[in-house]
């Protein structure tokens, strides 16, 4: 039940927050601050049928985009590997959240058995990846970067200031590797004979947690990364 | 003032002494009422003594337990059921009532609401036990009955039994109490609660320790309607001669003995044994926590294929030094603590939990919380390595822990109650049905999984609006014995033939490649040849007789000259002859050996001269008019070779000739045979047709012993003793067992009963085969992402502390 709630709360929370500084970075900067007409544009904004994902060609054009995406930053062979990463992970991620948040029971059944095997899937693809980017956000990297992207950045309202994508991008990155690093040690730790009833118990919240900070950071991911 | 009250006192005629004396007497008159009152009451409760009305005796209010863990020694006078004092010395002393020779200290009426007692009053929640069955193994009626409101099973009032009819019945496994004292208005026609007396509860049958307490005394007691002498015969305090079974319905306890009838109907009395009683005629009892004896007298279960008691594991906590009263505890209210999750207790101050499994394993779930700690009575704290919770959650601690090992299929089981074990004496009482399957998973209404016991209901029954209505089984085996007595009639036959048979040899027959030889209680019993001479399908419709001992088999029939005869040889076959005639239902019995019949004819062997072929060899025959029939017929031979040494006792060509002869003799009635999980009836051409029905499905309940070693739980082995491709737990076979011989049978899966399908369990099954893989490749994957982690924070590390970083930075050499 905590989970479920917090889980629901955080990712609709971090989906707001990223498509309102997303919204405010396109005003000009001088109006970008919270208030209540800038609220009332990023509603009208949000659930305009421009963005609307209940039009197909939306999903096409994301689609496209991903695709389009994945061949500019990942080499040869590596794209598979990041469109395997990202079809597992779209699958662990869906199939979780809602067993989670709407089946008692939890994941069970064929729903289980997929999970299982995506989980295989993502957990090799994850390492490739990392192995292959690890030292783009090297933190020394970071910092020779940083002049040349302070434009653009993410937007806090609050701060009245941009962050550097980079940072952002950094960050989604390690967290979303630590995160994966978790769920795969709590996946192989529950099938291993060594552990006991509680330790059991203390995997699956592992894996549970993770996979919710998991999806956080792919959500940040997807806004500081991916989408332009 | 005062002489003018005198006088109109005077006047009125009445004074103060008068008005005395008037009170007097109405005050004596009150308590000669009352005297009289309470006297009347007091004959009149002891002339109706053993009811249910609660009679308040010289019962002193003691508080429950005393306060030490001792259990007194019981110096206590019996009292008969008429609230006297037994003295053994008395020629005629009564048997003891544990209604009034154990009330003065113990609450009787709050201990007959206990779960061994109350039987129809139980709480709703209460979780299924094992029925009762009815069984007419000669009927093929297998009838699970049960006052406990669950599908499938009959409860005693839908069948018509009444507390007598489900007393006489099932007492040899009932401790008393309950149906076995009904209320006055209980009492029904066919009952004879007042020559058998009641059934009261048998304190003495669990609590009693002595050497001499003999459930199987019991059983011969209830067995011959000796309900109220049954205690005191089973307890060893005294020996009880006489059978209630075999006296008048009009006879009762205040008659006494008959003393013309010494033979037959003699009425039951008891001889005390006063070694058991000091010189007041109290007896000395020692009554402390039942033994675990006790208990197995009902409740025990063994697997059919165990040939001997050597082959069957205990318990596990038997094993541990434990008894089953440490674990299924109760307190004056005898409700007994019956372990499983979820019970809850009415009437008991026990906390159910605490003697859960987990109760006594894992404590108050200290997993989630709570309180308390592992390790109730010794018990050691499960670890449960690399089992996913799940499994807690989703499955009961039995599943793995306890009944008979899964095989490829369900294991059949005989059980105390249903199957009559732990009776000894002269006659074999085990019975071989009700057949009782283990162990099946089941998913109950809390999601959680089961191993359970199964049984399919057999019955004949009448179908009203499609239902089928049970049908008591003498109406069906009174309207086609023929039929029935299939077994029975060949047994006569061949032990007609004994006269022809060498010394020390008995008779049998061969039919196809079984052997049939009458067993002790006058039917067949069957087995296998290893080569038979009728084998094969040229064989069909053939018999051979034989004689037997100790394995070794001969031809029965002798063969010899009928022109000259060996001595003796014409006496034994007139002797046979003469043994056959009762049963040849007004055929002729005769021997055929060569040209000659012989046959009787006065009492006196007659040897004619046959017309036509002559028999190649001796046969025995049945001769009407002209026409010769075989010994066996051939509705015998079929149905003999088709039910061979299988449990089975019935064929479909015998259900559907007992059908068709309900459906001739009650026309406007429709019948069916419920067996193996179909509703058998005949269609509109008279054929055997099978339909299902829910009243045809298997009954379950649940089991929780034997609990075997932690080393013997199923996982163990590790995740594949259950998740596999051909797992035993999963797709197990569980094949209908009945007593129709039929390929009519309900057959499914073990997934198919967890609700989970079969191939979903199939693909799960299959993962594990890859698992290893699968965890290989995790690890390798933890592996590299850890070093990179790692190489990461190294590097941070070196950087923040200064240790490493750019050499040309000339901050750093400063």
């Amino acid at each position: 039940m905590i989970f479920g709630i917090t889980s629901f709360v955080l990712i609709i929370a971090l989906s707001l927050r990223l498509t309102f500084g997303r919204f405010l970075s396109r005003l000009p900067e001088d109006q970008r601050k919270v208030s209540v007409e800038n609220f009332k544009a990023y509603v009208k904004w949000i659930t305009g049928w421009k963005l609307s994902f209940l039009k197909l060609e939306r999903w096409d054009h994301c689609l496209d985009y991903l695709i389009a995406w994945g061949r500019k930053n990942y080499l040869g062979w590596t794209v598979w590997v990041f469109y395997a990463l990202v079809l597992s992970y779209v699958y662990l991620a869906l199939s979780g959240m809602f067993f989670a948040w709407f089946v008692p029971r939890g994941l069970y059944g064929f729903p289980l058995l997929l999970h299982v095997a995506a989980g295989a899937l993502f957990a090799i693809s994850l390492t490739i990846v990392f192995f292959i980017k690890a030292r783009v956000y090297l933190p020394e990297k970071l910092r020779l970067k940083t002049e040349g992207q302070q434009k653009g950045g993410f937007w806090c309202p609050l701060l009245r200031k941009s962050f550097p994508r980079i940072y952002l991008e950094a960050l989604a990155f390690w967290v979303f590797v630590l995160a994966g690093f978790l769920l795969a040690a709590s996946t192989l730790g529950s099938m291993l004979p060594y552990f006991n009833y509680p330790a059991q118990i203390f995997f699956f919240h592992l894996h549970r947690w993770s996979a919710l900070t998991s999806v956080l950071s792919a959500c940040l991911a997807i806004d500081v990364m991916i989408v332009e | 003032m005062r002489r003018q009250n005198t006088d109109r006192q005077e006047i009125r005629g009445l004074t103060l002494k008068s008005i005395w004396q008037a009170g007097l007497l109405l005050a004596g008159l009150a308590i000669f009422v009352f005297i009289t009152f309470s006297v009347s009451r007091l004959l009149e409760a002891r002339s109706q003594a053993g009811s249910m009305q609660e009679i308040k005796l010289r019962a002193e209010e003691k508080k429950e337990w005393s306060g030490s863990q001792l259990s007194p020694l019981h110096r206590i006078p019996l009292n008969d059921e008429f609230n006297q004092k037994i003295v053994p010395a008395a020629p005629e002393a009564l048997p003891f009532s544990t209604r009034y020779s154990c009330e003065p200290c113990h609450s009787y009426s709050t201990i007959s609401q206990g779960t061994h007692f109350n039987y129809r009053n139980r709480p709703a929640v209460d979780r299924r036990t094992e029925p009762w069955f009815l069984v007419d193994d000669r009927a093929g009626v297998q009838l699970p009955v049960s006052f406990q409101k669950h599908p499938g099973f009959w409860s005693p009032e839908q069948l018509g039994l009444s507390d007598w009819k489900f007393v006489t019945l099932f007492a040899r496994n009932l401790s008393g109490g309950g149906p076995g004292e009904p209320a006055e208005d209980g009492h029904t026609p066919d009952s004879r609660w007042n020559v058998s007396g009641r059934l009261e509860i048998n304190c003495l049958g669990c609590h009693h320790r002595s050497p001499l307490q003999d459930h199987s005394e019991w059983v011969k007691q209830v067995m011959r309607e000796n309900f109220r002498w049954a205690a005191t015969a089973a307890s060893g305090l005294g020996e009880v001669v006489g059978m209630a079974s075999r006296l008048p319905s009009t006879w009762s306890i205040a008659d006494g003995p008959n003393p013309d009838d010494r033979e037959w109907a003699v009425v039951p009395q008891v001889r005390y044994n006063r070694n058991f009683f000091d010189s007041r005629n109290n007896a000395v009892l020692e009554l402390p926590r039942p033994e675990d004896d006790r208990c197995l007298a009902c409740h025990s279960v063994v697997p059919r294929q165990a040939k001997s008691r050597a082959g069957v594991d205990r318990d596990v906590h038997l094993l541990a030094g434990l008894k089953c009263v440490d674990c299924h505890r109760n307190d004056l209210s005898h409700e007994m603590v019956r372990g499983f999750e979820g019970e809850r207790l009415t009437r008991s101050s026990l906390n159910s939990y605490d003697f859960t499994c987990a109760g006594c394993h894992l404590g108050q779930k200290p997993e989630k919380g709570g309180k308390g700690f592992a390790g109730k009575l010794g018990a050691p704290r499960p670890a449960h390595r690399g089992i996913p919770k799940v499994h807690f959650e989703r499955l009961a601690c039995t599943v793995c822990h306890s009944g008979l090992l899964p095989e490829k299929e369900t294991q059949a089981v005989y059980t105390s109650r249903a199957n009559r074990l732990g009776i000894f004496g002269k006659a074999i009482w085990t019975l071989e049905y009700p057949l009782i399957m283990e162990p099946v998973f089941v998913r109950e209404a809390d999601k959680k999984l089961y191993p359970e016991r199964m049984m399919w209901p057999a019955f004949w029954a009448e179908l009203r609006d499609g239902e089928p209505v049970p049908v008591d089984s003498q109406e069906i085996l009174a309207a086609a014995p023929e039929v029935f007595n299939l077994k029975e009639n060949v047994a006569s036959l061949l032990n007609a033939l004994i006269p022809l048979a060498e010394e020390g040899f008995y008779p049998a027959v061969i039919i196809s490649e079984y052997l049939f030889e009458p067993d002790v209680d006058g039917g067949l019993k069957a087995r296998v040849l290893e080569k038979s001479p009728l084998a094969g399908k040229s064989a069909r419709s053939k018999f051979l007789l034989v004689q037997l001992k100790n394995g070794e088999v001969r031809p029965l029939l002798p063969g010899f000259d009928p022109d000259d005869p060996p001595p003796g040889i014409e006496d034994k076959i007139l002797n046979v002859l003469q043994n056959l005639k009762p049963l040849a239902r007004g055929r002729q019995p005769v021997f055929l050996v060569g040209k000659y019949v012989y046959g009787i004819n006065d009492g006196y062997l007659d040897k004619a001269e046959r017309s036509g072929e002559q028999a190649p060899g001796p046969e025995i025959c049945f001769q009407e008019g002209e026409e010769f029939q075989p010994f066996l017929s051939d509705f015998q031979l079929r149905n003999l070779e088709a039910l061979g040494p299988g449990p089975e006792v019935l064929t479909e060509e015998q259900v559907t000739l007992v059908l068709k002869k309900m459906a001739e003799t009650n026309p406007g009635r429709k019948f069916a045979y419920v067996a193996s999980g179909f509703v058998f009836s005949l269609d509109k051409n008279g054929k055997l047709t099978a339909g299902e029905h829910r009243a045809a499905r298997a009954v379950t309940w649940p089991l929780a012993h034997n609990v075997r070693p932690a080393q013997q739980a199923l996982g163990k082995n590790g995740c594949t003793d259950c998740h596999s491709p051909n797992s035993k737990i999963f797709f197990g076979k569980i094949e209908a067992s009945s007593p129709l011989q039929t390929s009519h049978r309900d057959s499914r899966l073990q997934a198919d009963l967890m609700k989970t399908g079969p191939l979903f369990q199939f693909l799960f099954g299959f993962t594990f085969l890859v698992r290893p893989a699968f965890k290989l490749v995790l690890a390798a994957c933890l592996l590299v992402m850890g070093l990179l982690l790692l190489a990461v924070i190294i590097r941070l590390t070196g950087r923040v502390s200064g240790i490493s970083g750019d050499s040309s930075d000339p901050e750093s050499r400063s």
